[in-house]
């Protein structure tokens, strides 16, 4: 499975200085994890501390492309800041379930649901 | 005793110059009957012109005689002496080395038979050049040698070697298939069995045809009791008119001699002829054509039978009676078919070959053909048989050496009747009687070591469930207790709906191979010492699997419920990871079922994986319930250096109530099969372990009714790149579904057929209750 046939699109827009919001188009599997995780380590880099990471358009999400969302989760989480996956599909919606992830990484519908998540988390900073 | 011994020798020393004496009468008595007939004289006149004449030469009479007779026969022994004469002219060693050939030849001429034959020949000729022994072999029609006379060997030795059956290998038997024969510096270099080489096993050996006239009626050895150097040109040619003395006192066929008259049709020719009219294959009798000076020139081509059809194309008529070379130059170059038939009228040996290659020159352009051929003397004729092959044959026939000499079996099974078929060469490579039941790919388990289970199950995999071909490798144990390195290839034979209805292939025994592969890899090794170390560390992941979960294990018995178990490590070494599964009775009486999978592979994950499976089993011993234990091993993960994540799901099982209390983290949930049903168990909320400092586990309790039965196994049995979870959990189910007769089974089914397309650890904790 080359990258021609399933090409990752990853764009990323800072909605706030501090956020940002990364939107990917394609499967992550073993083939495009590092380059998912090439954007979020340089968006990390940048100072971001929020990360919505919406996967409205991937269609199949392997255990490698969780294990990205994992350690970005780890990494946000001792800045303190906080990772939220936007409109997953049902496919990696199950696979966000089934590992457990969905207990502490929140899924929302909608980016703005998700910075009204973050706005919360900021008025009681020991909240996720 | 001294005494007695320098008598014994004094007296030897007579009866030697006796013997010398009395032979060199004999040569004298020659040299005078030659001069009188070329001086027509009277024999007390001719002695007296001896006497006179090797006066006037300044040599002894007996040298002049030798010199007389050299000169009146002009034959091979004289060539030889005159060009050792000529090579040390003058010298005593010179004129001593004719005489003694002369000696020798006269001798020989005058013996009763073979064996007196020998004995002159190592007195005269060969004592004096060193030989301590000889021997004479006469060669049969079949190849064998009859020692027909010997000399310098004990009596016991030469009994022992009267015959030497044919093909097989011995010192005569090289110097009958060299023309230029053998010379050996010590026969220990060659370790060839022969005539006394317990007495000389260092020493040198010489063996040179003895013929005449293109025939070769034996062969003529000689011993050394020390290393033989290089011998000068003169002393290879007297050994060689040595071997034509031999030859005349072996000669059988006295009419081979016909040197100077036209090959007329012989009797036994005439059968012959009728012979070969009545072979279904083109035949051709030739008879040998010998030149003036008594050497084989040619073949006469005296008849061809009604089946021959030349491969030129040319009419019968024109090929009958022609010469051999002139029909078919080719055979002299293009082939070693002229070489080949001269071999077997000298010898008499008859010649066969399988696909040798004959050139004919069709209007110049040679035309290659291979055939089966046949030569055989017949009398003083030659039969040459040949058969163009077929092809069919030919790939049959090198199928069943390839298979005998690669010790290959071959198999054939019928999916669907379960009928195993097997060639004779795979029932010697099982150790089985022939007349014994094939075993089926589907036992292959049963006889080979426990530790290739993984590899077997693999290759059944491949082949019944992927069809398509597949190899392995594993260690035969036999009934016999050999345990032997085999290598097993296999393919799937398909209807034209593409369903699988049989499977063949073949076994190799690759023992040997398998050792050279084994050296090979450690050189390899040691060539590359990072890759060793990454190897190295593949391979200690990969024991510590095996330590600590052997692949199959005896299944595990608790009141009435059945336990089984299977672990598949990745395929490739480095992709080991940290898959593991556990099954343990409590000291409280329940029985706790894990199957967990840590992230990554190698070294590192297998570190983990015990870490954590040994954790669980300690933690499990409080009598917490599963969804505790789980959040306890959560914080072991955490806190593992690294900070490992994995998943997990563990259930506690009462054997009282008959109840699984269980609980998941980040796993996927156990498979519940009760009769016709397959489905999973709830997704219960829980969380991987090792990515939150602390975390809860939801949990379930079930109650399981007899014949339930439940799996819990990793990703490896269903992960898929192109397919969802959920596709492959389906697939997973409908394979669940179907029961087998033991829960074994089951799980080895369960591994045959997984749809799963990575190379991942795959392991399976199974439970029936009864």
């Amino acid at each position: 499975m080359s990258i021609a046939q399933n090409p990752l699109s990853v764009e990323v827009t800072l909605p706030r200085e501090d956020v940002a919001l990364v939107t990917v188009e394609g499967h992550l599997d073993l083939d495009t994890a590092t380059e998912f995780q090439a954007h979020l380590a340089n968006q990390l880099h940048h100072g971001r501390r929020h990360f919505l990471l919406d996967l409205s358009a991937v269609p199949f999400m392997d255990s490698s492309g969780m294990n990205i969302i994992l350690r970005v989760y780890q990494e946000a989480r001792e800045l303190p800041g906080s990772v939220h996956v936007i409109d997953p599909t049902p496919a990696v919606r199950r696979v966000l379930d089934l590992t457990g992830v969905s207990i502490t990484v929140p899924i929302s519908d909608k980016v703005d649901d998700a910075l009204a998540l973050i706005d919360r988390s900021q008025q009681s900073p020991e909240a996720p | 005793m001294g005494r007695l011994a320098a008598t014994v020798e004094r007296l030897r020393r007579e009866v030697r110059a006796a013997q010398a004496d009395a032979e060199g009468r004999a040569l004298v008595e020659l040299a005078k009957g030659i001069l009188v007939e070329r001086l027509g004289c009277g024999p007390a006149e001719a002695a007296r012109q001896l006497t006179e004449l090797a006066r006037q030469a300044g040599v002894t009479p007996l040298e002049f005689a030798v010199e007389v007779i050299n000169r009146a026969s002009k034959d091979r022994v004289s060539e030889v002496t005159d060009a050792f004469m000529a090579a040390v002219t003058g010298s005593v060693a010179a004129e001593s080395a004719a005489v003694r050939l002369r000696a020798a030849e006269s001798g020989a001429l005058a013996a009763p038979d073979t064996q007196a034959v020998a004995d002159s020949l190592l007195q005269h000729a060969l004592g004096p050049l060193g030989a301590v022994a000889v021997a004479i072999w006469s060669a049969g029609s079949d190849g064998s040698l009859t020692l027909a006379g010997s000399a310098g060997f004990a009596p016991v030795e030469a009994d022992r070697w009267h015959y030497v059956p044919p093909d097989v290998a011995t010192v005569g038997r090289l110097g009958l298939t060299e023309l230029a024969g053998q010379w050996i510096g010590s026969l220990a270099q060659t370790g060839l069995p022969t005539i006394g080489r317990q007495a000389y096993p260092e020493g040198g050996r010489v063996a040179v045809p003895a013929g005449t006239g293109g025939r070769i009626h034996g062969v003529l050895e000689i011993a050394w009791p020390s290393f033989l150097e290089p011998q000068p040109p003169q002393v290879v040619r007297q050994v060689e008119a040595l071997a034509e003395l031999c030859a005349h006192t072996l000669q059988v066929y006295p009419h081979a001699q016909v040197a100077d008259r036209e090959p007329r049709v012989l009797p036994d020719a005439s059968e012959l002829m009728d012979l070969a009219d009545g072979l279904h294959d083109p035949a051709l009798v030739l008879v040998p054509l010998v030149d003036e000076a008594g050497q084989l020139v040619d073949f006469r081509i005296q008849h061809v039978n009604d089946h021959f059809l030349d491969p030129a194309g040319r009419p019968r008529a024109v090929v009958n009676g022609a010469l051999l070379l002139e029909a078919y130059p080719m055979a002299a170059v293009g082939s070693d078919l002229f070489q080949r038939i001269e071999r077997v009228h000298a010898t008499g040996e008859p010649f066969r070959a399988r696909r040798m290659s004959l050139t004919a020159l069709v209007d110049e352009v040679p035309l290659s053909a291979v055939a089966d051929l046949s030569i055989s003397r017949h009398g003083t004729c030659v039969l040459l048989i040949w058969r163009i092959e077929d092809e069919t044959a030919r790939l049959a026939s090198l199928l069943q050496h390839a298979q005998r000499l690669g010790r290959i079996g071959g198999f054939e099974e019928d999916v669907l009747t379960g009928e195993t078929t097997w060639n004779d060469q795979l029932f010697a490579l099982y150790g089985r009687d022939p007349s014994s039941r094939p075993v089926r790919l589907e036992e292959l388990g049963a006889h080979a070591h426990a530790d290739d289970a993984v590899s077997i199950g693999r290759f059944l995999r491949t082949l019944l469930h992927h069809r398509r071909p597949a190899s392995a490798a594993f260690r035969l144990q036999r009934p016999d207790g050999v345990t032997r390195h085999m290598r097993i290839v296999a393919e799937p034979v398909l209807n034209a709906h593409r369903q699988l209805v049989a499977v063949r292939g073949a076994y190799q025994d690759i023992s040997a191979q398998h050792w050279t592969e084994v050296a090979l890899a450690a050189t390899r090794d040691q060539l590359a010492q990072t890759e060793q170390h990454a190897s190295e560390r593949s391979r200690l992941a990969l024991q510590l699997q095996h330590a600590i979960m052997p692949p199959t294990r005896a299944p595990l018995e608790v009141a009435d419920l059945q336990v089984a178990v299977r672990y598949r490590p990745a395929e490739e070494e480095q992709l080991v990871g940290g898959d593991w599964y556990d099954a343990v009775v409590l000291p409280s009486g329940l029985v706790m079922l894990c199957v967990g999978d840590v992230a990554g592979h190698g070294i590192e994950a297998a570190t983990s994986m015990v870490v954590l499976r040994n954790a669980l089993r300690g933690l499990a011993v409080t009598g917490a319930g599963p969804g505790q234990l789980l959040s306890w091993l959560n914080i072991v993960a955490h806190h593992l250096t690294g900070a490992v994540t994995a998943t997990a799901v563990c259930g506690l099982y009462d054997p009282v109530r008959r109840t699984l209390r269980w609980a998941r983290a980040g796993h996927l949930p156990p498979v519940l099969v009760r009769g016709s049903s397959a489905a999973p168990m709830p997704l219960l909320k829980g969380m991987l372990l090792g990515v939150v400092p602390e975390t809860s586990y939801e949990e379930e309790e079930i109650e399981l009714a007899a014949e339930d039965t439940l799996l819990m196994y990793t990703d490896g049995l269903i992960e898929r790149r192109d397919r969802s979870v959920e596709e492959s959990l389906t697939q997973l189910l409908r394979q669940a579904r179907t029961v087998a007769p033991s829960l074994d089974q089951q799980l080895d089914r369960l591994l045959t057929y997984s749809r799963s397309d990575t190379d991942d650890d795959t392991c399976i904790v199974g439970i029936r209750l009864s």
